[in-house]
């Protein structure tokens, strides 16, 4: 029992810090990202591909993981921001398919369709990390941080402009801001905390491959930030929780049947969506009306 | 000779996407919806056709009609109960793309439940080719595909410019603001925009289940298409989503002649990349880049 409640606070914890990072650009910034499950994926390969040729020391495996999303995200940020947000939608829905395509065909680099087998565990100051209480704690050393800078980016002058282009483009503009430089620095911003998630998601399996990058976990991702609350600091960290543990509680219900049981969480994700979309669009934390936080 | 194949393979699968996009733009060029459960639709049209004509051994004309109806119910209840309320309180695009795709997951994985998720398709003679030529392999349905499509962008074009409501609705894309000074209803005309919108998913998504199967996530895939066909060709421009549907389903084929086959989807994309940033407007769309 023990082992599978660190388990699941291990996924919590990585999987927090992607809805956060992701929160980042949609909640505040207002850029849909279909793709965040990509610069998971980059971290994850770029952190065990270091690890396992170069060196598994978390101080260097982290950054490198960290360089490789943010250069990624430039390369998606610069052609599709100088346009309108629904554009932003399909490049980076474009983005994550041809993603897929490379993870599944990069063969020296990501492995193939088969993945990534015997990751090093990560070493902190020559000690490896194996034990599951160790790893949580590294985890929550993770989340933190990225709690810590992501709302003290938010509180900052940054911050502001982020919301100011959110809620309206034209005047930011008009006052001067370089919007096309601060929605690509968010965007730089985002990917590389993301990463952070993706090398500790790497290190804690020991095995990857392209099934954890797909469509569906950007959509798992916008899940959670939606139903918890977009544009809150809290929003993403009970959208995880509840969309984490709601598998669990479904296998409970043993009147569903067994085979269903993913699709039934699908659908269950689809009708919140939909539900909290009509009644509640700020989600579970958000205000009634979606206010500016 | 390879070339000619795809180049035909490519024409049909084109004209299929040409019908998608025409009607996915038409509603997010009209009504500013961005109706991401367009593929939806198509799922659902597909999945009762199949279901009538192959399962149930209906005849087609039936198994035809019964999928337009449910389509365009479909297109007709979403507006009026998932997309005018959240249109009534805050209506952002932010809002109506979320609970689309909410949409689109539920009708996906219900289409998944109650008809397996395994490829289905339906056997006609429709679909057995014939070889025309050495090498060259053809069936008439790139024939039918291409007939009905030019036949349903001929009777659009009919419709939106001689009828009353088409010419509404060729106005409320220009100025949603002075369609209600002439005292028409913007909420009516979403209605029958919705309507003919999914109509026109129902004959690519039949002839698609004849011609290359289906599956429960085709819904996603047709959604992507007809999104990049209607950003290449420009938003708001029906044309430019039909010749844009046209160059994708030709880019997807030729493409297998020079790359693998994992890589025809990600060949779409590139294509969309390429679009935006030598051309963001679309090739007949207004200038919107800043």
């Amino acid at each position: 029992m023990l082992a599978y409640l660190l388990n699941l606070a291990t996924l919590v914890c990585i999987n927090a810090v992607l809805a956060i990072t992701l929160n980042f650009i949609m909640g505040y910034a207002g850029i849909f990202s279909l793709a965040h499950a990509v610069f998971f994926g980059v971290g994850a390969y770029t952190a065990a591909w270091f690890a396992m040729h170069v060196s598994a020391s978390i101080f260097l495996a982290i950054p490198a993981a960290m360089l490789a999303a943010a250069l990624l995200s430039l390369v998606l940020a610069l052609p599709a921001l100088r346009v309108r947000g629904e554009y932003f939608v399909a490049a980076s829905l474009g983005l994550q398919v041809l993603a897929v395509t490379v993870f599944s065909e990069w063969k020296s680099f990501t492995g193939g369709l088969g993945g990534l087998i015997g990751i090093p565990p990560v070493s902190l100051f020559g000690h490896d990390v194996t034990d599951p209480v160790q790893f949580l704690l590294l985890a929550l050393c993770g989340l933190v941080p990225v709690m810590l800078i992501t709302t003290v980016l938010l509180r900052t002058s940054f911050g502001r402009n982020l919301k100011a282009i959110r809620d309206s483009e034209s005047a930011s503009y008009a006052f001067g801001k370089n919007v096309a430089a601060i929605k690509t620095l968010s965007v730089a911003i985002s990917a590389a905390l993301a990463a952070i998630a993706g090398a500790l998601y790497a290190f804690y399996i020991g095995f990857i491959n392209v099934e954890s990058f797909m469509l569906n976990t950007s959509v798992l991702l916008m899940a959670m930030v939606i139903i918890g609350g977009t544009g809150t600091l809290l929003g993403p960290i009970v959208g995880t929780l509840l969309l984490m543990l709601l598998p669990s509680l479904f296998s409970y219900m043993t009147f569903l049947p067994q085979t269903q049981i993913g699709a039934i969480q699908q659908m269950a994700y689809g009708l919140a969506m939909v539900l909290l979309m009509i009644f509640r669009p700020g989600g579970i934390v958000g205000a009634r009306s979606r206010k500016a936080v | 000779m390879l070339f000619l194949q795809l180049l035909i393979n490519g024409i049909q699968a084109g004209a299929l996407y040409a019908l998608i996009a025409v009607g996915f733009s038409l509603i997010f060029g009209t009504t500013r919806i961005f109706h991401f459960a367009h593929g939806a639709t198509f799922t659902i049209a597909a999945y009762v056709f199949y279901h009538l004509y192959a399962v149930a051994h209906l005849h087609w004309s039936i198994a035809v009609l019964a999928s337009a109806m449910a389509a365009v119910l479909f297109g007709l209840a979403l507006n009026r109960w998932v997309y005018i309320p959240i249109q009534k309180h805050e209506g952002s695009f932010f809002t109506v793309f979320v609970a689309a795709f909410g949409v689109s997951i539920l009708v996906e994985n219900l289409c998944g439940m109650v008809f397996g998720r395994s490829y289905v398709s339906v056997d006609t003679t429709l679909s057995r080719s014939v070889e025309i030529a050495h090498g060259l392999y053809v069936s008439p349905l790139s024939g039918v595909a291409i007939v009905i499509a030019l036949l349903f962008f001929g009777g659009l074009q009919v419709f939106l410019m001689r009828t009353h409501t088409g010419m509404a609705l060729r106005a409320l894309s220009d100025n949603p603001e002075l369609v209600r000074a002439y005292g028409l209803s913007p909420r009516r005309l979403s209605m029958s925009v919705f309507a003919l919108g999914s109509l026109l998913a129902v004959p690519a998504a039949i002839l698609s289940a004849m011609g290359s199967g289906l599956q429960p996530s085709l819904g996603e895939h047709v959604m992507l298409i007809s999104l990049a066909a209607s950003i290449v060709g420009g938003i708001g421009s029906l044309r430019g989503a039909a010749c844009a549907g046209l160059v994708l389903g030709l880019a997807e084929n030729l493409a297998l002649a020079y790359f693998q086959p994992q890589w025809s989807e990600a060949v779409t994309f590139i294509v969309l990349f390429l679009s935006i940033i030598v051309r963001p407007s679309g090739f007949f769309g207004r200038v919107i880049a800043s």
